[in-house]
Protein backbone atom coordinates (compact mmCIF):
# COMPACT_ATOMS: atom_id res chain seq x y z
CA UNK A 1 0.00 0.00 0.00
CA UNK A 2 1.50 3.32 -0.96
CA UNK A 3 1.36 6.45 1.13
CA UNK A 4 -1.55 8.10 -0.62
CA UNK A 5 -3.64 4.96 -0.45
CA UNK A 6 -2.86 4.52 3.21
CA UNK A 7 -3.80 8.12 3.86
CA UNK A 8 -7.15 7.53 2.19
CA UNK A 9 -7.66 4.32 4.11
CA UNK A 10 -6.95 6.11 7.36
CA UNK A 11 -9.19 9.09 6.54
CA UNK A 12 -11.93 6.73 5.57
CA UNK A 13 -11.73 4.81 8.82
CA UNK A 14 -11.61 7.94 10.90
CA UNK A 15 -14.58 9.44 9.05
CA UNK A 16 -16.64 6.32 9.60
CA UNK A 17 -15.65 6.14 13.26
CA UNK A 18 -16.67 9.75 13.81
CA UNK A 19 -19.91 9.06 12.03
CA UNK A 20 -20.47 6.26 14.55
CA UNK A 21 -19.74 8.53 17.49
CA UNK A 22 -21.63 11.55 16.19
CA UNK A 23 -24.69 9.59 15.17
CA UNK A 24 -24.80 7.90 18.55
CA UNK A 25 -25.10 11.15 20.49
CA UNK A 26 -27.18 13.17 18.10
CA UNK A 27 -30.52 14.22 19.53
CA UNK A 28 -29.73 13.21 23.07
CA UNK A 29 -30.18 15.95 25.65
CA UNK A 30 -26.76 15.44 27.23
CA UNK A 31 -24.98 14.87 23.93
CA UNK A 32 -21.31 14.05 24.23
CA UNK A 33 -21.59 14.32 28.01
CA UNK A 34 -22.87 10.75 27.86
CA UNK A 35 -19.36 9.64 27.08
CA UNK A 36 -18.41 10.61 30.61
CA UNK A 37 -21.74 9.97 32.29
CA UNK A 38 -21.92 6.40 31.14
CA UNK A 39 -18.75 5.09 32.77
CA UNK A 40 -19.38 7.14 35.91
CA UNK A 41 -22.87 5.69 36.28
CA UNK A 42 -21.42 2.25 35.72
CA UNK A 43 -18.83 2.85 38.42
CA UNK A 44 -21.50 4.03 40.85
CA UNK A 45 -23.70 1.02 40.24
CA UNK A 46 -20.88 -1.45 40.63
CA UNK A 47 -19.55 0.39 43.64
CA UNK A 48 -22.93 0.36 45.29
CA UNK A 49 -23.70 -3.29 44.61
CA UNK A 50 -20.34 -4.54 45.78
CA UNK A 51 -20.31 -2.67 49.04
CA UNK A 52 -22.70 -5.30 50.28
CA UNK A 53 -21.61 -8.26 48.27
CA UNK A 54 -17.96 -9.18 48.00
CA UNK A 55 -17.44 -12.67 46.62
CA UNK A 56 -13.65 -12.54 46.38
CA UNK A 57 -11.17 -11.52 49.03
CA UNK A 58 -9.04 -8.86 47.45
CA UNK A 59 -8.28 -5.38 48.63
CA UNK A 60 -10.54 -2.86 47.07
CA UNK A 61 -12.83 -5.21 45.17
CA UNK A 62 -14.57 -2.32 43.48
CA UNK A 63 -11.45 -1.22 41.61
CA UNK A 64 -10.49 -4.84 41.01
CA UNK A 65 -13.81 -5.49 39.30
CA UNK A 66 -14.13 -2.22 37.46
CA UNK A 67 -10.74 -2.38 35.80
CA UNK A 68 -11.48 -5.90 34.58
CA UNK A 69 -14.94 -4.98 33.39
CA UNK A 70 -13.58 -2.06 31.42
CA UNK A 71 -11.38 -4.40 29.39
CA UNK A 72 -14.06 -7.01 29.03
CA UNK A 73 -16.83 -4.61 28.02
CA UNK A 74 -14.74 -3.11 25.25
CA UNK A 75 -14.00 -6.56 23.92
CA UNK A 76 -17.49 -8.01 24.14
CA UNK A 77 -19.47 -4.95 23.07
CA UNK A 78 -17.24 -4.43 20.04
CA UNK A 79 -17.47 -8.03 18.91
CA UNK A 80 -21.20 -8.38 19.44
CA UNK A 81 -21.82 -5.19 17.54
CA UNK A 82 -19.36 -5.86 14.75
CA UNK A 83 -20.35 -9.44 13.94
CA UNK A 84 -23.60 -8.72 12.05
CA UNK A 85 -22.25 -5.47 10.59
CA UNK A 86 -21.41 -6.63 7.06
CA UNK A 87 -24.94 -7.93 6.76
CA UNK A 88 -26.46 -4.73 8.14
CA UNK A 89 -24.42 -2.62 5.76
CA UNK A 90 -25.26 -4.77 2.77
CA UNK A 91 -26.79 -1.91 0.81
CA UNK A 92 -23.49 -0.10 0.97
CA UNK A 93 -21.36 -3.15 0.20
CA UNK A 94 -23.45 -3.97 -2.84
CA UNK A 95 -23.30 -0.49 -4.22
CA UNK A 96 -19.90 0.98 -3.64
CA UNK A 97 -16.29 -0.04 -3.73
CA UNK A 98 -14.46 0.96 -0.60
CA UNK A 99 -12.25 -0.72 2.01
CA UNK A 100 -14.82 -2.93 3.67
CA UNK A 101 -12.81 -3.62 6.79
CA UNK A 102 -13.54 0.01 7.66
CA UNK A 103 -17.09 -0.96 8.57
CA UNK A 104 -15.69 -3.15 11.34
CA UNK A 105 -12.77 -0.94 12.32
CA UNK A 106 -14.99 2.12 12.66
CA UNK A 107 -16.94 0.32 15.36
CA UNK A 108 -13.75 -0.68 17.14
CA UNK A 109 -12.35 2.86 16.88
CA UNK A 110 -15.49 4.49 18.20
CA UNK A 111 -15.57 2.06 21.12
CA UNK A 112 -11.88 2.66 21.67
CA UNK A 113 -12.61 6.35 22.01
CA UNK A 114 -15.09 5.64 24.78
CA UNK A 115 -12.77 3.10 26.34
CA UNK A 116 -9.93 5.59 26.62
CA UNK A 117 -12.22 8.15 28.25
CA UNK A 118 -13.31 5.53 30.78
CA UNK A 119 -9.69 4.68 31.55
CA UNK A 120 -8.95 8.32 32.28
CA UNK A 121 -11.93 8.56 34.59
CA UNK A 122 -10.81 5.43 36.36
CA UNK A 123 -7.29 6.81 36.71
CA UNK A 124 -8.61 10.01 38.26
CA UNK A 125 -10.54 7.94 40.75
CA UNK A 126 -7.51 5.79 41.55
CA UNK A 127 -5.32 8.88 41.99
CA UNK A 128 -7.77 10.31 44.47
CA UNK A 129 -8.26 7.17 46.53
CA UNK A 130 -4.96 5.31 46.46
CA UNK A 131 -1.51 5.44 44.93
CA UNK A 132 -0.49 4.59 41.40
CA UNK A 133 2.87 3.32 40.22
CA UNK A 134 4.29 5.16 37.24
CA UNK A 135 5.85 1.95 35.98
CA UNK A 136 2.44 0.35 35.78
CA UNK A 137 0.94 3.28 33.94
CA UNK A 138 3.53 3.00 31.21
CA UNK A 139 2.04 -0.39 30.50
CA UNK A 140 -1.41 1.07 29.72
CA UNK A 141 -0.75 1.98 26.07
CA UNK A 142 0.58 -1.53 25.47
CA UNK A 143 -2.61 -2.98 26.92
CA UNK A 144 -4.80 -0.71 24.81
CA UNK A 145 -2.95 -1.58 21.60
CA UNK A 146 -2.98 -5.30 22.30
CA UNK A 147 -6.66 -5.25 23.22
CA UNK A 148 -7.54 -3.27 20.09
CA UNK A 149 -5.67 -5.66 17.82
CA UNK A 150 -7.22 -8.71 19.46
CA UNK A 151 -10.73 -7.25 19.32
CA UNK A 152 -10.33 -6.18 15.69
CA UNK A 153 -9.06 -9.60 14.68
CA UNK A 154 -11.96 -11.43 16.30
CA UNK A 155 -14.51 -8.93 15.02
CA UNK A 156 -13.23 -9.12 11.47
CA UNK A 157 -13.28 -12.89 11.25
CA UNK A 158 -16.67 -13.27 12.94
CA UNK A 159 -18.20 -10.59 10.74
CA UNK A 160 -16.74 -12.15 7.59
CA UNK A 161 -17.93 -15.61 8.56
CA UNK A 162 -21.35 -14.19 9.32
CA UNK A 163 -21.76 -13.15 5.69
CA UNK A 164 -21.94 -16.78 4.60
CA UNK A 165 -23.11 -18.38 7.79
CA UNK A 166 -25.62 -16.24 9.58
CA UNK A 167 -25.44 -18.64 12.50
CA UNK A 168 -22.24 -16.98 13.62
CA UNK A 169 -24.16 -14.05 15.00
CA UNK A 170 -26.24 -16.30 17.24
CA UNK A 171 -23.21 -18.27 18.24
CA UNK A 172 -21.40 -15.13 19.35
CA UNK A 173 -24.37 -14.01 21.41
CA UNK A 174 -24.33 -17.37 23.15
CA UNK A 175 -20.58 -17.59 23.56
CA UNK A 176 -19.93 -14.13 24.99
CA UNK A 177 -21.49 -14.74 28.44
CA UNK A 178 -19.62 -18.03 28.73
CA UNK A 179 -16.42 -16.36 27.65
CA UNK A 180 -17.02 -13.76 30.35
CA UNK A 181 -17.02 -16.39 33.07
CA UNK A 182 -13.98 -18.03 31.50
CA UNK A 183 -12.10 -14.77 31.93
CA UNK A 184 -10.98 -13.75 35.41
CA UNK A 185 -13.00 -10.57 35.58
CA UNK A 186 -14.98 -11.25 38.74
CA UNK A 187 -12.50 -13.59 40.38
CA UNK A 188 -8.80 -14.27 40.59
CA UNK A 189 -7.27 -17.26 38.88
CA UNK A 190 -5.70 -18.70 42.01
CA UNK A 191 -9.20 -19.50 43.29
CA UNK A 192 -9.45 -22.15 40.61
CA UNK A 193 -7.86 -25.61 40.45
CA UNK A 194 -4.62 -25.81 38.51
CA UNK A 195 -6.04 -28.33 36.02
CA UNK A 196 -8.20 -25.57 34.56
CA UNK A 197 -5.21 -23.44 33.65
CA UNK A 198 -5.07 -24.67 30.06
CA UNK A 199 -8.31 -22.76 29.54
CA UNK A 200 -6.72 -19.50 30.57
CA UNK A 201 -3.79 -20.21 28.32
CA UNK A 202 -6.18 -20.41 25.40
CA UNK A 203 -7.92 -17.19 26.36
CA UNK A 204 -5.87 -14.08 25.55
CA UNK A 205 -8.32 -12.00 27.57
CA UNK A 206 -6.84 -13.52 30.72
CA UNK A 207 -3.55 -11.73 30.28
CA UNK A 208 -5.23 -8.49 29.29
CA UNK A 209 -7.42 -8.37 32.38
CA UNK A 210 -4.51 -9.29 34.62
CA UNK A 211 -2.19 -6.81 32.96
CA UNK A 212 -4.75 -4.08 33.47
CA UNK A 213 -4.93 -4.87 37.16
CA UNK A 214 -1.19 -4.97 37.42
CA UNK A 215 -0.92 -1.65 35.66
CA UNK A 216 -3.50 0.23 37.69
CA UNK A 217 -3.78 -1.60 41.02
CA UNK A 218 -0.37 -3.22 41.16
CA UNK A 219 -1.85 -6.69 41.57
CA UNK A 220 0.83 -9.16 40.41
CA UNK A 221 0.21 -11.45 37.46
CA UNK A 222 -0.81 -14.94 38.49
CA UNK A 223 1.36 -16.67 35.93
CA UNK A 224 3.56 -15.05 33.33
CA UNK A 225 3.21 -17.93 30.85
CA UNK A 226 -0.33 -16.65 30.19
CA UNK A 227 1.30 -13.66 28.57
CA UNK A 228 3.24 -15.75 26.10
CA UNK A 229 0.34 -17.98 25.10
CA UNK A 230 -1.99 -14.98 24.97
CA UNK A 231 0.34 -13.09 22.67
CA UNK A 232 0.83 -16.12 20.49
CA UNK A 233 -2.91 -16.69 20.11
CA UNK A 234 -3.51 -13.03 19.35
CA UNK A 235 -1.02 -13.12 16.49
CA UNK A 236 -2.46 -16.38 15.23
CA UNK A 237 -6.03 -15.05 15.22
CA UNK A 238 -4.89 -11.85 13.54
CA UNK A 239 -3.21 -13.74 10.70
CA UNK A 240 -6.13 -16.12 10.18
CA UNK A 241 -8.60 -13.27 10.34
CA UNK A 242 -6.79 -11.13 7.79
CA UNK A 243 -6.22 -14.06 5.43
CA UNK A 244 -9.86 -15.09 5.54
CA UNK A 245 -11.12 -11.55 5.10
CA UNK A 246 -8.80 -10.92 2.18
CA UNK A 247 -9.94 -14.06 0.47
CA UNK A 248 -13.64 -13.58 1.12
CA UNK A 249 -14.37 -9.86 0.97
CA UNK A 250 -14.28 -9.71 -2.83
CA UNK A 251 -17.20 -12.14 -2.89
CA UNK A 252 -19.28 -10.48 -0.15
CA UNK A 253 -21.57 -9.01 -2.76
CA UNK A 254 -22.60 -12.49 -3.93
CA UNK A 255 -23.79 -13.43 -0.47
CA UNK A 256 -25.51 -10.30 0.68
CA UNK B 1 -1.25 12.87 -17.61
CA UNK B 2 -2.02 13.31 -21.26
CA UNK B 3 -3.33 10.25 -22.98
CA UNK B 4 -3.75 9.54 -26.64
CA UNK B 5 -7.28 9.44 -27.79
CA UNK B 6 -7.57 5.83 -28.71
CA UNK B 7 -6.43 4.32 -25.43
CA UNK B 8 -8.41 1.40 -24.20
CA UNK B 9 -9.56 2.18 -20.67
CA UNK B 10 -11.92 -0.71 -20.01
CA UNK B 11 -11.20 -4.17 -21.27
CA UNK B 12 -13.40 -7.11 -20.36
CA UNK B 13 -12.05 -10.41 -21.60
CA UNK B 14 -14.51 -13.24 -21.78
CA UNK B 15 -16.05 -12.54 -18.40
CA UNK B 16 -18.79 -14.66 -16.91
CA UNK B 17 -20.56 -14.33 -13.63
CA UNK B 18 -22.62 -17.08 -12.13
CA UNK B 19 -24.58 -17.12 -8.92
CA UNK B 20 -25.84 -19.96 -6.84
CA UNK B 21 -29.56 -20.06 -7.29
CA UNK B 22 -31.03 -20.69 -3.91
CA UNK B 23 -34.21 -20.10 -2.08
CA UNK B 24 -32.46 -20.39 1.26
CA UNK B 25 -28.95 -19.50 2.17
CA UNK B 26 -26.90 -22.52 3.14
CA UNK B 27 -26.15 -22.63 6.84
CA UNK B 28 -23.04 -24.21 8.27
CA UNK B 29 -24.99 -27.27 9.33
CA UNK B 30 -26.54 -27.77 5.94
CA UNK B 31 -23.20 -27.39 4.26
CA UNK B 32 -21.70 -30.18 6.28
CA UNK B 33 -24.59 -32.60 6.11
CA UNK B 34 -25.90 -32.22 2.63
CA UNK B 35 -24.04 -32.37 -0.61
CA UNK B 36 -26.89 -31.10 -2.70
CA UNK B 37 -26.08 -30.24 -6.26
CA UNK B 38 -26.14 -26.51 -6.53
CA UNK B 39 -27.97 -24.80 -9.28
CA UNK B 40 -25.84 -22.13 -10.90
CA UNK B 41 -27.31 -19.35 -12.97
CA UNK B 42 -25.31 -17.16 -15.25
CA UNK B 43 -25.89 -13.45 -14.84
CA UNK B 44 -23.28 -12.77 -17.50
CA UNK B 45 -21.86 -15.16 -20.02
CA UNK B 46 -18.70 -14.70 -22.08
CA UNK B 47 -18.79 -10.95 -22.28
CA UNK B 48 -16.13 -9.19 -24.32
CA UNK B 49 -16.04 -5.43 -24.19
CA UNK B 50 -13.41 -2.95 -25.21
CA UNK B 51 -14.12 0.63 -24.28
CA UNK B 52 -11.79 3.40 -25.37
CA UNK B 53 -11.15 6.66 -23.66
CA UNK B 54 -13.84 9.22 -24.32
CA UNK B 55 -16.45 6.70 -25.31
CA UNK B 56 -19.83 7.13 -23.72
CA UNK B 57 -21.55 3.81 -23.56
CA UNK B 58 -25.20 3.25 -22.78
CA UNK B 59 -26.08 -0.25 -21.61
CA UNK B 60 -29.66 -1.32 -22.27
CA UNK B 61 -31.60 -4.49 -21.73
CA UNK B 62 -34.56 -5.92 -19.88
CA UNK B 63 -34.67 -6.50 -16.14
CA UNK B 64 -32.38 -9.34 -15.19
CA UNK B 65 -30.31 -9.12 -18.33
CA UNK B 66 -27.11 -8.52 -16.38
CA UNK B 67 -26.69 -4.78 -16.74
CA UNK B 68 -26.07 -4.03 -13.10
CA UNK B 69 -23.88 -7.08 -12.66
CA UNK B 70 -21.72 -5.86 -15.52
CA UNK B 71 -21.46 -2.45 -13.95
CA UNK B 72 -20.56 -3.93 -10.57
CA UNK B 73 -17.81 -6.01 -12.10
CA UNK B 74 -16.38 -3.01 -13.93
CA UNK B 75 -16.54 -1.05 -10.69
CA UNK B 76 -14.76 -3.79 -8.76
CA UNK B 77 -17.63 -4.29 -6.33
CA UNK B 78 -17.75 -7.95 -7.21
CA UNK B 79 -15.46 -10.34 -9.06
CA UNK B 80 -16.29 -12.22 -12.24
CA UNK B 81 -16.50 -15.99 -11.87
CA UNK B 82 -14.19 -16.33 -14.84
CA UNK B 83 -12.50 -13.99 -17.26
CA UNK B 84 -10.47 -10.88 -16.80
CA UNK B 85 -11.24 -7.20 -16.37
CA UNK B 86 -8.74 -4.43 -16.86
CA UNK B 87 -9.68 -0.89 -15.97
CA UNK B 88 -7.33 2.03 -16.36
CA UNK B 89 -7.80 5.33 -14.57
CA UNK B 90 -9.80 6.59 -11.65
CA UNK B 91 -13.21 4.95 -11.56
CA UNK B 92 -16.21 6.33 -9.75
CA UNK B 93 -19.29 4.18 -9.69
CA UNK B 94 -22.75 5.32 -8.75
CA UNK B 95 -24.97 2.31 -8.45
CA UNK B 96 -27.11 3.98 -5.84
CA UNK B 97 -26.13 7.53 -5.03
CA UNK B 98 -27.74 7.52 -1.63
CA UNK B 99 -26.23 4.26 -0.38
CA UNK B 100 -23.64 5.84 1.90
CA UNK B 101 -25.86 8.38 3.57
CA UNK B 102 -26.60 8.62 7.23
CA UNK B 103 -29.93 10.26 7.88
CA UNK B 104 -29.01 11.67 11.29
CA UNK B 105 -26.02 13.59 9.96
CA UNK B 106 -26.29 16.91 8.18
CA UNK B 107 -25.67 17.70 4.54
CA UNK B 108 -22.02 18.65 4.85
CA UNK B 109 -21.17 15.64 6.99
CA UNK B 110 -22.85 13.47 4.40
CA UNK B 111 -20.91 15.09 1.58
CA UNK B 112 -17.70 14.00 3.29
CA UNK B 113 -19.01 10.54 4.08
CA UNK B 114 -20.32 9.90 0.61
CA UNK B 115 -17.27 11.45 -1.00
CA UNK B 116 -14.97 9.11 0.87
CA UNK B 117 -17.15 6.15 0.00
CA UNK B 118 -16.95 6.81 -3.71
CA UNK B 119 -13.20 7.11 -3.40
CA UNK B 120 -12.36 10.80 -2.98
CA UNK B 121 -9.50 11.88 -0.79
CA UNK B 122 -10.37 14.06 2.16
CA UNK B 123 -8.45 17.09 0.90
CA UNK B 124 -10.13 16.74 -2.49
CA UNK B 125 -13.51 17.04 -0.82
CA UNK B 126 -12.30 20.00 1.20
CA UNK B 127 -11.15 21.74 -1.96
CA UNK B 128 -14.45 21.17 -3.75
CA UNK B 129 -16.80 21.60 -0.83
CA UNK B 130 -17.93 25.12 -1.77
CA UNK B 131 -18.54 24.12 -5.38
CA UNK B 132 -20.48 21.04 -4.34
CA UNK B 133 -22.66 22.99 -1.91
CA UNK B 134 -23.31 25.59 -4.55
CA UNK B 135 -24.27 22.93 -7.06
CA UNK B 136 -26.63 21.22 -4.64
CA UNK B 137 -28.25 24.59 -4.07
CA UNK B 138 -30.60 23.82 -1.20
CA UNK B 139 -29.74 26.80 0.98
CA UNK B 140 -29.67 26.41 4.75
CA UNK B 141 -30.80 22.84 4.51
CA UNK B 142 -27.19 21.89 3.98
CA UNK B 143 -26.69 22.23 7.75
CA UNK B 144 -29.81 20.28 8.66
CA UNK B 145 -29.92 16.53 9.23
CA UNK B 146 -30.74 14.49 6.18
CA UNK B 147 -34.00 13.12 7.52
CA UNK B 148 -35.51 16.57 7.14
CA UNK B 149 -34.75 16.53 3.40
CA UNK B 150 -37.16 15.66 0.66
CA UNK B 151 -36.28 12.67 -1.50
CA UNK B 152 -35.27 14.95 -4.34
CA UNK B 153 -32.92 16.93 -2.10
CA UNK B 154 -31.16 13.77 -0.93
CA UNK B 155 -30.64 12.70 -4.52
CA UNK B 156 -29.24 16.12 -5.31
CA UNK B 157 -26.61 15.75 -2.60
CA UNK B 158 -25.59 12.31 -3.82
CA UNK B 159 -25.52 13.31 -7.44
CA UNK B 160 -23.49 16.45 -6.81
CA UNK B 161 -20.81 14.63 -4.83
CA UNK B 162 -20.51 12.08 -7.62
CA UNK B 163 -20.36 14.67 -10.36
CA UNK B 164 -17.58 16.58 -8.62
CA UNK B 165 -15.54 13.47 -7.97
CA UNK B 166 -13.71 14.16 -11.21
CA UNK B 167 -13.16 10.58 -12.35
CA UNK B 168 -11.59 9.33 -15.56
CA UNK B 169 -14.33 6.78 -15.85
CA UNK B 170 -17.83 7.27 -14.54
CA UNK B 171 -20.13 4.27 -14.11
CA UNK B 172 -23.77 5.09 -13.48
CA UNK B 173 -26.81 2.96 -12.86
CA UNK B 174 -30.18 4.47 -13.74
CA UNK B 175 -32.00 6.59 -11.18
CA UNK B 176 -30.16 9.81 -11.86
CA UNK B 177 -33.08 11.53 -13.48
CA UNK B 178 -32.90 13.51 -10.31
CA UNK B 179 -34.46 16.65 -9.04
CA UNK B 180 -36.58 19.17 -10.80
CA UNK B 181 -36.17 20.60 -14.27
CA UNK B 182 -33.65 23.25 -13.19
CA UNK B 183 -31.40 20.76 -11.48
CA UNK B 184 -31.69 18.29 -14.32
CA UNK B 185 -30.51 20.93 -16.75
CA UNK B 186 -27.50 21.59 -14.57
CA UNK B 187 -26.81 17.88 -14.42
CA UNK B 188 -27.04 17.43 -18.17
CA UNK B 189 -24.68 20.34 -18.62
CA UNK B 190 -22.17 18.62 -16.35
CA UNK B 191 -22.42 15.47 -18.44
CA UNK B 192 -21.68 17.51 -21.54
CA UNK B 193 -18.58 18.93 -19.85
CA UNK B 194 -17.58 15.36 -19.14
CA UNK B 195 -17.86 14.53 -22.79
CA UNK B 196 -15.77 17.52 -23.78
CA UNK B 197 -13.06 16.48 -21.35
CA UNK B 198 -12.83 13.09 -23.08
CA UNK B 199 -13.98 11.23 -20.00
CA UNK B 200 -15.36 7.75 -20.31
CA UNK B 201 -18.93 7.12 -19.32
CA UNK B 202 -20.83 3.87 -18.89
CA UNK B 203 -24.52 4.30 -18.17
CA UNK B 204 -27.20 1.76 -17.51
CA UNK B 205 -30.46 3.38 -18.38
CA UNK B 206 -34.02 2.88 -19.47
CA UNK B 207 -34.31 6.46 -20.49
CA UNK B 208 -33.70 6.59 -24.25
CA UNK B 209 -33.64 10.36 -24.25
CA UNK B 210 -30.67 10.43 -21.92
CA UNK B 211 -28.71 7.83 -23.87
CA UNK B 212 -29.43 9.57 -27.11
CA UNK B 213 -28.15 12.82 -25.75
CA UNK B 214 -25.13 11.61 -23.83
CA UNK B 215 -23.91 8.40 -25.38
CA UNK B 216 -22.21 7.51 -28.61
CA UNK B 217 -22.28 3.76 -28.27
CA UNK B 218 -24.98 1.33 -27.18
CA UNK B 219 -24.60 -2.16 -25.78
CA UNK B 220 -27.70 -4.30 -25.62
CA UNK B 221 -27.65 -7.15 -23.14
CA UNK B 222 -30.06 -10.04 -23.23
CA UNK B 223 -29.97 -12.87 -20.70
CA UNK B 224 -26.37 -12.19 -19.86
CA UNK B 225 -25.09 -11.95 -23.38
CA UNK B 226 -24.32 -9.07 -25.66
CA UNK B 227 -26.77 -9.11 -28.54
CA UNK B 228 -25.85 -5.76 -30.04
CA UNK B 229 -22.91 -3.49 -29.68
CA UNK B 230 -22.82 -0.44 -31.85
CA UNK B 231 -24.01 3.04 -32.57
CA UNK B 232 -27.01 4.98 -31.40
CA UNK B 233 -29.19 3.63 -34.23
CA UNK B 234 -29.65 0.53 -32.08
CA UNK B 235 -31.66 2.61 -29.71
CA UNK B 236 -34.55 3.17 -32.06
CA UNK B 237 -34.58 -0.50 -32.83
CA UNK B 238 -34.69 -1.46 -29.18
CA UNK B 239 -37.21 0.99 -27.93
CA UNK B 240 -39.62 0.59 -30.77
CA UNK B 241 -39.35 -3.18 -30.67
CA UNK B 242 -42.16 -4.91 -28.79
CA UNK B 243 -40.60 -6.06 -25.53
CA UNK B 244 -40.69 -9.80 -25.16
Amino acid sequence: MNKDKFRYWLDFNIALAFKEIKARYKYTVFGFLWMFLNPVLQMLVIGFVFRFFVPVRVDNYFLFLFSGLLIWNFFSISITRATPMFVYERSLIQKAKFPREAIILSIIFSNLFHFVISIFLLLIFVFLTSSVSVKGLLLLPVIVVWLTILTSAFSLIFASLNVRFRDVNFLIQAIMPIWFYATPVMYTINLLPKNLYWLFHLNPMTSLVELMRYSILNIPLSNSTFLISGLFITILILIISMKYFKKENIYFDDWL
Amino acid sequence: MKKTRKNTVILAKNISKSYLLRTERPTAIEKIFSKKKTNRRFALKNININIKQGERVGVIGNNGSGKTTLLKILAGITQPTSGKVLVRGKVVSIIDITAGFHLDLNGIENIFLNGLIIGLRKQEINQRLDKIIKFIDIGDYINAPLYTYSAGMILRVGFSVAIFSNPDILLIDESFAVGDEIFRKKAIQKFEEFAEQQKTLVVVSHWPGFIKKNCNRVIHLKKGKIVHDGGLDLLDLYFTMPQC
